[in-house]
């Protein structure tokens, strides 16, 4: 389960691997590239977290956006142009990333940004992004104030998002929480804007399904929290019947860790963690990740069970030795929708490429997905379920997928501001 | 109500390992040891790599501090022996500079992701505390830390390295003119100060996810206790911890909001008001 | 002094012309580099002449940042902002310093670091004000602020660059001034000996105090000057990591000379931007290189050179 070390932020050009694993890209993405005559290469710099208690998520970025370059270069490139990448740390700093996005464009050449995990680095670089005036695809950061205020408000237009935001671990939480047998919410969730909004967003819809619903309790960890046993107390002593959290990465498996000692799994009828189905998480729990705790993220790879799927995680595994995390699907869907609207536009000039990605249809392993055109994001259903221990799989996996309807949980235009 | 007093003091026992170290090495060395917080993440992955190898987490619990004490030997006969005639500040600054190094070093080895060990069966159980359920290891590691303390303060009081570790404390130039050869001295408390923060480490690790930069958090929270107990008093450490381990517990019930600040609140009033701490030696 | 002269002149050249050869990232680097090198001098104020290690000079460049941003999203113009951000830090200074000056050595060094980080939880979680850990973005750049035909626009790179580096520039004459003059030299009085300064009738807490202000006026001046660059504001810049950064500058470029600290917040920047590029593990390099000056050049890099040629000279 250790990551692959060695990994080094060179850049990443074709490599023989590819050619001994003999990949080929996904029909769905696919087509033989004709050449457009575009530059050679085109270049694309990501942004992740790649160290730290959180830095699972950075691998898994950088392992799915690496695949999607060497199947798109095995199958000719874009257009014809053989894709390079740069991936940087953006060490959850606002500065850095930044720094990191101006170095892409200013020094290193970037034509497209992706990645990022924050929602503040998000939020910095999407600021910076009518100067630098490339297309930034997030992949990762969730804050509702990216598509919301940024791109539909503002019309920074050339900031878009592949993954969805929080309207999975506040909205869709919340319909799975309609119908649990619990009326007493406690929740333990990360000390910044992230964790708050998506506490409110839960309490906001929760209340409008289940009116007799009561939120008993709530106890927020400042980052570089290692030890929740303090806030688990406070919240236990409340007497909830269940837990809700949007703790991630390392700090999410400590959580559950010490819940797990303080006998909270059996003293509640339900907990839901939102980005407790990332790969990490499941493999870092393991034989401690309580059968029955609720957890998504965003995209799951059992779902759906299509082809496309299935070949996106045999390929990943046969590449890796290791399941994909949704980090991993949404940096591999933002490099193939790159592709798409570079090959569609018949150029890499930023206005013509925003214009292909309004609306763009894609078929992404997690299913089909339409580009919104007011607010460039991506919408999708991911799933929510339980966790199960299954001997076929070497890690936890979900079941009893719950999917909603995207009407029912992605925000709309022109996204009232949440109560609560 | 007292139960979230008694988890907020098991926590403390954590830091009151590495306070220890850290007040200890000050008190005799007059070294503020920025790379404690380092020592202790040295004692996570080391408890955490000898458990992979031998199964057991008493093996790891054992090897793990000692590896941190040979860690901890190489730092200061190597390097920080160097920079005792100094000023204070170059010596800060070395200690730093290995913050940095280990900080790496531990990712170039282990990798950058964080490591989640497995809680030993055994001590994965809980007890019923009134209505409460608090886990079997807290209480361990409640027994733990008191053990230390005890083990301490006996060491110190009884025996003679221990005298000659409090004499060299209160007065060095005294202890010197006497005949106590402070080189040697300095390195085998050094080393203690490590095998403790080694120790809080490995108790740490089955209970906490393990990552490159862990001693970050914990050895801001130790210089926080150490204020507060009076830099270079073990008493003061303890004393600290425990009230730093209240202060968290509660502060969550009653001001969750200062949760961030309570610490530095708590640091800054000190050395506005008693800088040498609660139990600390008012210097000339 | 003629030497001074001539390197000041040719370092200002240097900054000034930049924009002509070099590309954006190279200014932006370059400009980065002038904020940390102010940063590090106010810094050195302290360090380099009394001896004194402030651990939290954050507090006071996330102060002048935030104070600087909250007005340049009012409205007002760039020229004042930043210089009532800067006041603003000298404020929190003045308000904080009385505190710190009554220590010395590591209760000093505490309390700054305590201070800093009290700064950072108040900027995490006064969200209403500073955003909280979101930050402020969309900082606009707006126009100058001085009357009539001057009042540019400095919505463009080149023309923030230009403005920011020439009052970096100030600065640093400034400070240069100060250093040698009668506060300067009382500083390095109360450095050598501080019972005997008092002896001498140099008033000591109260000259340390000045200094304090005047570190918190200068840092707080690099954190303004930081906020249209980004455009965007976060809590990080009063954390003690970022504290931290002026430190390892000026110990790498020599705390005994004015311009150590520049050399080292040039040197820490580049070194740090070129080893990026080759490995994840700058850290390490890093703290070797810290390991190797305090072991070895004790005064920096600059105080290495400058015994190189006063060895050269005597051969």
């Amino acid at each position: 389960m250790a990551p692959r070390r060695g990994t080094t932020r060179r850049r990443f050009l074709q490599t023989t691997a590819l050619a001994a694993a003999g990949l080929a890209a996904p029909k769905a993405f696919s087509a033989a590239a004709p050449d457009l005559k575009l530059k050679k290469p085109i270049k694309i710099g990501c942004q992740t977290i790649l160290s730290g208690p959180l830095g699972g998520y950075g691998e898994f970025m950088r392992k799915g956006a690496t695949l999607a370059m060497e199947q798109i270069n095995a199958a000719g490139g874009i257009g014809g142009s053989p894709v390079e990448m740069n991936f940087r740390d953006e060490e959850l700093k606002v500065d850095v990333g930044v720094k990191n996005a101006r170095y892409f464009v200013d020094d290193w050449g970037a034509d497209f940004l992706i990645g990022i995990d924050s929602s503040a680095v998000a939020l910095a670089v999407g600021e910076i992004m009518p100067t630098l005036n490339k297309v930034l695809i997030v992949t990762h950061g969730a804050t509702e104030k990216y598509n919301e205020d940024l791109v539909y408000k503002r019309h920074v237009r050339q900031c878009f998002r592949v993954c969805v935001p929080v309207y999975q671990d506040g909205i869709a939480s919340a319909l799975v929480a309609k119908d649990l047998p619990v009326k007493r919410w406690a929740t333990i969730s990360p000390d910044y804007e992230y964790g708050h909004t998506s506490w409110k967003m839960f309490r906001a819809y929760l209340k409008r399904f289940k009116p007799d619903v009561e939120f008993v309790g709530e106890s927020f960890a400042k980052f570089g929290t290692v030890d929740f046993s303090s806030h688990i107390s406070k919240v236990m002593g409340l007497n909830p019947e269940g837990i809700f959290s949007t703790e991630w990465g390392g700090e999410a498996v400590t959580m559950v860790k010490q819940a797990k000692l303080f006998k909270v799994f059996e003293n509640t009828k339900a907990f839901m963690i939102g980005m407790g189905s990332a790969m990490d998480v499941l493999q870092g729990l393991g034989a401690d990740y309580p059968d029955g705790t609720w957890a998504s993220g965003r995209y799951y790879f059992g779902y759906p069970d299509t082809p496309e799927n299935k070949k996106f995680v045999a390929d990943f595994r046969k590449r890796f030795d290791t399941y994909p995390s949704y980090p991993s699907e949404t940096a591999y869907t933002a490099v193939y929708a790159l592709k798409k609207a570079v090959e569609k536009a018949k150029s890499i000039e930023t206005e013509k490429v925003i214009e292909a990605l309004e609306g763009m249809e894609l078929d992404r392993p997690a299913g089909k997905c339409v580009i919104r055109k007011e607010d460039h994001q991506a919408v999708y259903a991911v799933p929510w379920g339980q966790i199960k221990h299954d001997p076929k799989f070497p890690m936890p996996i979900l079941t009893n997928l719950k999917v909603f309807s995207t009407d029912e949980y992605y925000r709309k235009p022109p996204f009232a501001p949440v109560e609560g | 109500m007292l139960f979230q007093g008694l988890v907020g003091l098991s926590e403390a026992m954590y830091l009151w390992l590495v306070a220890a170290g850290l007040s200890l090495i000050f008190g005799v060395m007059r070294v503020l040891n920025f790379a404690h917080g380092s020592l202790y993440m040295l004692g996570a992955y080391f408890a955490w790599v000898a458990f992979r190898i031998s199964g057991s987490f008493w093996v790891a619990l054992l090897a793990g501090p000692l590896l941190v004490g040979a860690a901890g030997w190489a730092m200061e006969f190597g390097f920080l022996r160097r920079v005792y005639s100094a000023p204070e500040a170059f010596q800060l600054l070395l200690t730093f500079a290995f913050v940095l190094i280990l900080d790496d070093a531990v990712k170039l080895v282990f990798g950058p992701v964080y490591q989640s060990p497995p809680t030993p069966a055994a001590l994965s159980g809980a007890v019923l505390i009134g209505r409460s359920i608090l886990p079997t290891y807290h209480l361990f590691i409640l027994g733990v830390g008191a053990l230390v303390g005890l083990g301490l303060w006996l060491f110190l009081e009884k025996t003679s390295f221990g005298l000659v570790i409090r004499a060299t404390a209160a007065d060095r130039e005294m202890a010197r003119a006497l005949g106590v050869r402070s080189s040697r001295l300095f390195t085998w408390v050094f080393v203690l100060g490590a095998i403790l923060a080694g120790l809080g480490g490995a108790l740490s690790m089955p209970v906490r996810a393990i990552s490159p930069g862990m001693g970050e958090f914990i050895i801001i929270e130790a210089f926080v206790v150490v204020v507060l107990g009076g830099l270079g008093s073990l008493r003061g450490a303890f004393l600290g911890s425990v009230l730093i381990g209240l202060l968290h517990a509660y502060g969550l019930l009653f001001m969750p909001v200062f949760e961030l600040a309570l610490g530095y609140m708590a640091m800054a009033l000190v050395l506005i008001v008693r800088p040498w701490g609660l139990f600390g030696v008012r210097e000339g | 002094m003629r030497v001074r002269v001539i390197a000041g002149a040719a370092i200002a050249a240097i900054v000034l012309l930049l924009p002509l050869v070099a590309g954006p990232f190279l200014r932006y680097l370059v400009l980065n580099m002038l904020l940390l090198a102010l940063l590090a001098l106010s810094f050195n104020l302290l360090f380099g002449m009394t001896g004194l290690l402030s651990f939290g000079q954050g507090a006071y460049y996330a102060g002048g940042a935030y104070a600087a941003a909250l007005l340049l999203r009012a409205g007002v113009p760039m020229l004042w902002s930043i210089l009532l951000g800067a006041l603003a830090a000298a404020a929190l200074a003045a308000v904080l310093g009385a505190f710190c000056v009554r220590h010395t050595r590591i209760y000093f060094s505490m309390l700054t670091l305590a201070f800093g980080m009290l700064v950072y939880a108040v900027v995490w979680k006064w969200t209403d004000v500073t955003g909280g850990d979101d930050g402020l973005i969309g900082i606009p750049r707006g126009r100058l602020g001085l009357p009539g035909p001057l009042d540019f626009s400095l919505d463009s790179p080149v023309r923030y660059y230009l403005f920011a580096a020439i009052l970096v520039l100030i600065s640093m004459a400034i400070l240069h001034r100060l250093s040698a003059s009668p506060l300067g030299l009382a500083l390095q009085a109360i450095r050598e000996n501080a019972e005997r300064a008092e002896f001498s009738g140099i008033r000591v807490r109260r000259t340390i105090y000045i200094a304090f202000v005047t570190a918190g006026l200068f840092a707080g001046l690099s954190g303004a000057l930081l906020a249209p660059l980004e455009q965007t504001v976060s809590p990080s810049t009063a954390h003690w990591t970022k504290s931290a950064e002026p430190v390892m500058a000026t110990l790498i470029g020599g705390p005994f000379s004015f311009l150590g600290p520049i050399v080292g917040a040039v040197v820490y920047l580049g070194l740090k931007e070129i080893i990026v590029r080759f490995t994840e593990y700058w850290l390490l390099v890093f703290g070797l290189v810290l390991l190797a000056t305090v072991l070895t050049f004790r005064s920096g890099l600059v105080g290495a050179a400058a015994d190189l040629i006063a060895r050269k000279r005597r051969a």
